[in-house]
């Protein structure tokens, strides 16, 4: 009943108090369950979430609001077909109230870190097509749509499968060349965004 | 199993033993175990672990367990409920009433099977088709399951003939269902004879009364006479819909396309159907039994009511091996306009002429797919254009790429029709016209496959063209048809390959797979593409037209002939007018992004370069075109400014193209409306470039958008003022 009342109004809080914690254990599991059934519609055994965490631990984190878990994301990487090094990002949730702070994209960013490090050549992950928040975030963080999957949720929704590819190594000069603006007006930018 | 026994103690077994099974309760034993395993551990061996483990039956919990028991154990157990009953009432106007409804909800569960949903938890929700026996002393129920039953079999032939349902593979999933029931192939005649005794009632109760003679009196079909010519007619309608669907199915597979016509014939007559059935509505709603459940745009059945001997839950163990899910039945109203959409769509498969001209067959698949129909009409297509490995069952793929590649007629037979690489490239042709049926999404992802096929095989082939006939590349008149035959080939080869590139890449746009921020080189790689596909069409056109010229025809060379031959073919001014449109699109993305910094994506993982390669890797792979890579496109666009732009306006060219064009499409209706469209968005977007750049482009409060309103591929800009 208080989850109810969650979603409707927006918590306030400085995006400092936020706590990221990678996944520490079974105690966290629960946590990780319980966001994930809430939020998300497909329904998901313990076995699926345990073989991510125990398998790929330091790809999930967590994040936590005094106390409290409000958002999480879990992810897997391995050798992939056409032996690709590739991590996938399986699932992600942030409660209504937290949203819209980029505690999402933290959460994912972290993720994409630690699989980078560990030599991934490139991260993927399907989201329904109507999903402009996590479209919009993995955009910004250069994901392209590689895919369209006709009707892939039993809804009958199509999905994007949403691929980022990381430089390759032996572009490592390429990179000094591409030096992103990073002060690109943001507001003009957004702005182009909104007709789209 | 009683299900009961799971509640009580585990004493004695209460499921009595057989001669190959002894039951006995591991209750016991499953809670000291539980007892011994920690949280998080798992028992695994080998060839069971974590990953293997996520596929696990998670038995007893409603979200995950597909098999628990909802109402029923079985089928048998819920008719033996009063879930279907037969007759489903004694008395007839209401037992009518319900046929009817049983009708409705049966046509909404088969479009919500058509549109991705298991057959189980759609058609075969219902209890009476699911026991085909039971119907038989109701002979409009037990006439009408049979089509369905029929029907439902022949369009999953279809599909499964077809092979292109990959991703819809949900659809012909039949297992446990029975697809056949025992002379469900006879069930026309059955539908006729029912047909034919309802037309009698109609015809006995619209007769005068003094006329009627008791003699001749047949039984009416229900008590009311009042209601009388309203329930014939409104189940005449339904009966002879199906009969007519069945007729379409029946005429469409006939080989060669040799059915058609009378297919159409038939279509025409079930959308004629179609409309009394919803018309037939007030009527039902007005004199439904009971008060009216649902007179909303959701309900299921005409007349509003439930629609009795339907329940989902039935065949859940033999529906998809996912966890439960309750779908959503489409509405009597969404499940008609279904209907009406697949029959036009079958329609405009059964009025192509079956042209043995491959360039127009392929406009016109494009064009047909522009309507998005859906898997059956799909499949219907794919089936005429392929059979027996020829187009529409007659033509071999060899005369079919001799036509495509513009080489006369008496080449039909040449031997050269046996050499391997043409026999690769008649499959690749084969394979290629049946990805073109396919829905959007998976078609662009096996156009985008078959790049590398197509390359291959001009590589083969020029290879081959090489080593028997030198270097030489003038196609000399009459000796070696062999060589010329080849060289004709090799250009239409590149053509197609330019053309399948093209349409990997438009089709990006319809999926909504770029962002505006990628824009800019898509657009820079589609002129590329368009520029090739330009150059190998005309140079196709050329080496005909040469070739006929040199035969010998005797030409009288007037200035007006000359001018003609000099004028630019009108497929290649459409080409040419979509040139201009996507480099003025790509030189305005890049001005914009290098003045003012828009559309730019700074990613903190990589750069515009991976997305790049990563949107044209296949394209790339197979060096189409060669030597053009992110630096060309960087080299290309870095000069781009405003004051570029206000010296040369490609919108402007194209529109003038277009306009010039109009006149070489006076037969094409379908092409004349898409250049009309290229020339309005070339119109709106030169003035929107003569906006941008007159008002000076660093005026902060004007904003640049580019919006699909016209054209699906070619954005028109629009410039607003915030």
């Amino acid at each position: 009943m208080e989850q109810v009342q969650e979603k409707q109004r927006k918590e306030e809080f400085d995006a400092s108090e936020i706590e990221y914690v990678s996944y520490g254990g079974e105690h966290h599991l629960p946590l990780i369950m319980n966001l994930v059934d809430q939020e998300l519609s497909e329904p998901y055994s313990i076995f699926t979430y345990r073989y991510f965490v125990y398998l790929w631990p330091q790809l999930s984190f967590m994040a936590f609001h005094k106390g409290k878990c409000v958002g999480t994301v879990v992810c897997k990487m391995g050798d992939h077909r056409d032996s690709k090094f590739r991590g996938y990002i399986a699932m992600l949730v942030v409660i209504k109230p937290y949203r819209g702070r980029g505690i999402a994209t933290e959460l994912v960013t972290r993720s994409i870190q630690v699989m980078m490090e560990s030599g991934c050549e490139e991260v993927t992950l399907e989201a329904e097509v109507t999903n402009e928040g996590a479209l919009a975030l993995y955009g910004r963080l250069g994901f392209i749509r590689a895919k369209r999957l006709f009707r892939y949720y039993l809804n009958g929704v199509d999905a994007f499968r949403l691929k980022l590819l990381f430089p390759q190594p032996e572009m490592a000069d390429r990179d000094d060349t591409q030096n992103h603006d990073d002060h690109s007006p943001r507001e003009e930018y957004s702005e182009l965004h909104r007709h789209l | 199993m009683d299900r009961h026994a799971l509640h009580q103690p585990s004493s004695s077994s209460s499921i009595p033993a057989t001669a190959n099974t002894v039951w006995t309760d591991a209750s016991p034993l499953l809670e000291v175990a539980c007892k011994d395993l920690r949280d998080g551990e798992l028992i695994h061996v080998d060839n069971f672990n974590l990953y293997a483990a996520m596929s696990a039956l998670e038995i007893m919990d409603p979200k995950m367990d597909s098999g628990i028991v909802n109402r029923y154990c079985s089928v048998d157990e819920a008719i033996e409920d009063g879930v279907a009953p037969v007759p489903i009432s004694t008395d007839k106007t209401t037992d009518v009433q319900c046929v009817i409804d049983i009708m409705d909800h049966l046509l909404t569960c088969e479009a919500t099977w058509h549109k991705g949903h298991s057959l189980a938890q759609t058609v075969f929700s219902c209890a009476y088709l699911l026991r085909p026996e039971r119907t038989s002393s109701h002979a409009l129920l037990h006439s009408y399951c049979k089509v369905i039953r029929a029907t439902c079999k022949a369009v999953i032939t279809v599909v499964s003939d077809a092979r292109t349902h990959e991703e819809e593979d949900l659809f012909t999933m039949a297992y446990g269902l029975p697809l056949s029931g025992d002379g469900d192939e006879k069930c026309l005649s059955l539908l006729n004879a029912v047909e034919e005794n309802i037309s009698r009632q109609l015809r006995a109760c619209k007769a005068p009364s003094s006329k009627r003679k008791p003699l001749e009196d047949i039984e009416p079909l229900q008590t009311n006479f009042d209601l009388e010519e309203g329930y014939c007619k409104a189940l005449l309608c339904r009966l002879r819909f199906r009969k007519h669907f069945f007729h379409v199915l029946t005429c469409m597979r006939r080989p060669q396309g040799r059915g058609l016509e009378l297919a159409r014939k038939h279509i025409a007559s079930c959308i004629s159907e179609l409309g009394v059935i919803l018309k037939s509505a007030e009527f039902l709603m007005s004199n439904a039994h009971g008060t009216c459940e649902d007179a909303t745009e959701d309900r299921t059945t005409a007349s509003g009511h439930q629609a009795i001997g339907f329940d989902a839950s039935l065949n859940s163990r033999i529906s998809a091996p996912t966890p439960p899910r309750s779908i959503k039945i489409l509405s009597w109203k969404k499940a008609i306009e279904y209907f009406e959409k697949l029959l036009h769509d079958l329609d405009i498969i059964s009025s192509y002429p079956l042209d043995p001209s491959l360039e127009v067959l392929l406009r016109f698949v494009a064009q047909f797919q522009k309507a998005q129909p859906d898997l059956v009409a799909r499949a219907h297509l794919q089936l005429l254009l392929v059979q027996d490995g020829k187009l529409y069952g007659k033509c071999p793929m060899f005369s079919l790429i001799i036509r495509a590649a513009r080489l006369p007629e008496v080449f039909l037979h040449h031997d050269i029709q046996k050499n391997e690489y043409v026999v690769q490239l008649g499959q690749l042709v084969i394979n290629m016209l049946k990805i073109l049926c396919t829905n959007a999404a998976w078609q662009r992802r096996k156009l985008g496959k078959i790049l590398q096929d197509w390359r291959v095989i001009y590589v083969q082939i020029e290879l081959a063209f090489r080593k028997d006939f030198g270097e030489g590349s003038s196609i000399s008149n009459g000796d070696n048809a062999s060589a010329r035959i080849l060289k004709h080939i090799l250009i239409w080869v590149e053509e197609q390959t330019y053309w399948i590139s093209h349409r990997f890449l438009i089709l990006g746009f319809e999926l909504e797979l770029y962002s505006p921020s990628e824009y800019c080189m898509v657009y820079w790689y589609l002129y590329v593409v368009l520029i090739r596909l330009a150059e190998k069409t005309h140079l196709k056109m050329t080496v005909s037209d040469g070739s006929a010229k040199q035969k010998g025809k005797k030409r009288k060379d007037s200035p007006k002939e000359l001018a003609r031959d000099a004028k630019i073919p009108p497929a290649i001014s459409f080409l040419q007018c979509q040139i201009c449109l996507a480099e003025g699109l790509t030189v305005l993305l890049a001005a914009l992004r290098n003045e003012l910094m828009v559309l730019q994506s700074p990613s903190p993982f990589n750069s515009e370069h991976e997305r790049f390669i990563q949107h044209f890797e296949l394209l790339q792979k197979a060096c189409i075109p060669d030597n053009i890579s992110y630096p060309s496109f960087e080299e290309s666009t870095s000069y781009a400014r405003f004051s570029t732009l206000a010296m040369y306006n490609y919108f402007k060219d194209a529109q003038k193209i277009a306009k010039e064009a109009r006149s070489g499409f006076s037969n094409d209706p379908d092409r004349l409306a898409e250049l009309r469209v290229l020339e309005q968005v070339a119109e709106h977007n030169s003035i929107a470039l003569n906006v941008i750049c007159g008002v000076g482009a660093l005026d902060p409060s004007l904003k640049v958008s580019f919006e699909f309103i016209h054209h699906p591929c070619f954005a028109t800009v629009v410039v607003k003022r915030s």
